[in-house]
């Protein structure tokens, strides 16, 4: 008997393990009646993590918000927190599935490298289903060419090629660093474009590159930061997810400047402000707003890709009284001019998508610091 | 490129990647003493990276963090030892359900203590350093000497050795050898719990999710090439540190990262080998007579 007690805690505490997770599969925000024969134009937004996490998805459910805003009654949608962890990922499928099912969603909006795999074959199994996938270059070719997912991804050299320029320009050594998560294609885009905007703010500038190697790593970050910030580089980038946060330490320990990502990591980090002079931004909101848009008015590109950088709004540095206070009015003068030029298509900006490994090699030997 | 590695601040590097494989590689000495594979070590690490943050939020004083979380790691180490000893869960699953629960556990206590989703945002206070070396890396190096004498020059120790040897025949002199595999799993838990502790409050200064990121697996491997013995244990992770720092400095350099990234675990791979080899040599002696 006492053992069958025990067992049945220890099932019990297992289980709740396994949920801790995920956040509650079952907690929509939002679930209003009716079909999508009813006139309303209904979204699905399935999100491979949590809200809360001041950045990217909260991004995109900002951007339907704003919509349901200015559209009332016309439009609605439903938010799905498919938790973020690596025993929450054998529930997207079936998730992605159900939703598919139902029928009651005009359009499902997932998004990130993890949801791939189960779009892929929701996208097969309902051809009259529309989708959209951000973050992620979605295989067209490979997957039979599908006329019912839209894409849509973000110019992160762009912005890169900013906080680049800038941390060049902030630089009193000519030496600035990067630290990134894994070589991947996103990383790389993120480090082409910072190599290209420094060197064009300064031809003589080095750049210290490291790689985590996994986007958890925060104490290995700070090693290889303190690393990077020793030999010489005093302003840094990081894109390493939270291994990121160990650039940030390793700035407020050497008393260097570091860049950050994804979300407003000064407002959000009080204690490491005031080495945090602006950090890059992904838009996902403002993407799926202009691409939800297009939609409800029948005009929206499905079966291709499309990219948001500075002149889509799909991407933007933070500039608010912090960033001012902390760059000087030139160098937010000059970062600004090149802004322009980018949107204007005066400068275009490396992207790993069309460089290959020999490239990026060559690009970053041409700056290295040894 | 040598002076890369004749610097101050590369020993101190070595130190600080060192110090928390070396409290869990000595936590797994002390279980596998008592004939107990320890694997939940990545678990304790974790929530003890936690748990010393809160507390150290709470207090304002590392000191009493620390003390506070050593008291954690004991009682995930109590709770592992009633798993495995009073109700016979297989001790690898036992593990894997703590890790799991590390994983998702750390997350949600931290969304539920200060809203932070993954990071710790809060203000914390870490183990002071003097002179670049951490309070903690000397507390790790003054274990490593604790624990031997503890092991090899004390009764209690002598007991966990034997009944790691023989279960039955300590038993048949009288040693009660599940009391003494509480005593193991417990410090087990408390010197696990001080590595965690160093993670969140000395090597980083905030907590992030997963930061242990496979120390508690690689102190396992690192334990037993060491023959399981504190001061075996302490080379291996000093090796394990040394390893970890040079691929770092060395991403300063133009090799190419995939290549630097596979020095800590060639190193293991290398370290093994030799391992198993010097084994089967000295089984052979043995054989032989």
């Amino acid at each position: 008997m006492k053992k069958k007690v025990w067992a049945l805690l220890l099932t019990a505490a297992l289980t709740l393990a396994a949920l801790t997770g995920c956040g509650g599969t079952s907690a929509p925000s939002d679930s209003g009646g009716g079909t999508s024969s009813d006139g309303t134009y209904k979204a699905a937004l399935l999100i491979a993590g949590t809200l809360g996490d001041k950045s990217f998805w909260d991004s995109a459910n900002e951007g339907l918000a704003a919509l349901k805003a200015e559209l009332g009654d016309a439009f609605d949608y439903k938010v799905e927190q498919m938790g973020g962890g690596a025993a929450d990922q054998a529930n997207y499928e079936p998730t992605i599935l159900d939703y598919c099912d139902s029928g009651e969603y005009d359009l499902i909006i997932t998004g990130s490298f993890t949801m791939v795999d189960a779009l892929t074959s929701a996208v097969e199994q309902f051809p009259d289903q529309k989708f959209i996938l951000f973050d992620e270059a979605y295989d067209f070719e490979a997957n039979g060419n599908p006329d019912n997912l839209y894409n849509i991804l973000f110019k992160q050299n762009e912005v890169s090629y900013l906080v680049g320029a800038e941390a060049a320009l902030m630089s009193q050594t000519g030496a600035i660093c990067f630290l990134g998560g894994m070589a991947g294609k996103v990383i790389n885009d993120f480090l082409v474009g910072y190599i290209q905007g420094a060197k064009d703010a300064n031809p003589d500038i080095k750049v210290a590159v490291s790689m985590v190697g996994n986007y958890e790593d925060s104490a290995k970050g700070k090693d290889l930061s303190l690393a990077m910030y020793n030999a010489g580089a005093d302003c840094g980038f990081n894109v390493a997810g939270s291994a990121g946060m160990g650039l940030l330490e390793a700035a407020k320990e050497t008393g260097k400047l570091a860049f950050g990502v994804d979300s407003d990591q000064a407002s959000l980090l009080p204690d490491y402000a005031p080495y945090i002079p602006t950090s890059a931004l992904k838009n996902v909101g403002n993407a799926l707003y202009i691409a939800l848009k297009q939609d409800i008015a029948g005009e929206l590109a499905y079966g291709t890709q499309a990219y948001f950088g500075f002149s889509e709004g799909g991407v933007n540095l933070v500039k608010d009284a912090h960033y001012e206070e902390m760059v000087p009015e030139e160098i937010r003068t000059a970062v600004d001019d090149l802004e322009a030029k980018i949107s204007a298509g005066e400068i275009e900006v490396y992207s790993s998508s069309t460089m290959s490994t020999e490239e990026i090699e060559t690009l970053k030997a041409s700056v290295a610091l040894q | 490129m040598l002076r890369l590695f004749f610097s101050p601040d590369f020993v101190i590097a070595i130190l600080r990647a060192t110090t928390p494989i070396l409290f869990a590689t000595l936590a797994a000495g002390v279980a596998a003493k008592a004939g107990i594979c320890n694997m939940a070590l990545e678990g304790i690490m974790l929530f003890s990276a936690l748990f010393g943050v809160m507390f150290s939020h709470m207090t304002g004083s590392w000191l009493i963090a620390l003390l506070l979380t050593c008291v954690c790691g004991g009682v995930i180490g109590l709770i592992l030892a009633f798993f495995i000893l009073n109700l016979k869960t297989d001790e690898i699953l036992a593990a894997i359900a703590i890790n799991l629960t590390a994983t998702g556990g750390t997350v949600l206590l931290l969304l539920a203590f200060s809203g932070d989703r993954g990071s710790s945002t809060f203000s914390t206070v870490s183990a002071p350093a003097v002179g670049g070396v951490n309070v903690m890396t000397a507390l790790a190096l003054l274990m490593v000497a604790v624990m031997h004498l503890f092991l090899y020059k004390t009764p209690l120790g002598l007991q966990i050795r034997s009944v790691g040897e023989n279960k039955n025949s300590a038993e048949s002199v009288g040693i009660k050898s599940i009391r003494i595999q509480y005593i193991a799993l417990i410090l087990s838990g408390i010197l696990c719990a001080c590595g965690g502790y160093f993670l969140s409050g000395g090597y980083m200064n905030s907590f992030t999710k997963n930061m242990q990121s496979g120390r508690g697996f690689i102190a396992l491997a690192a334990s037993e090439m060491g023959a399981n013995t504190p001061i075996g244990g302490f080379a291996v992770a000093m090796l394990f540190g040394i390893a970890q720092a040079v691929g770092n400095q060395l991403q300063l350099t133009s090799i190419p990262v995939e290549l630097i990234q596979m020095i800590p675990y060639a190193t293991t791979l290398i370290g093994l080998a030799v391992f198993s080899y010097i084994v089967r040599k000295r089984k052979e002696k043995l054989a032989k007579g």
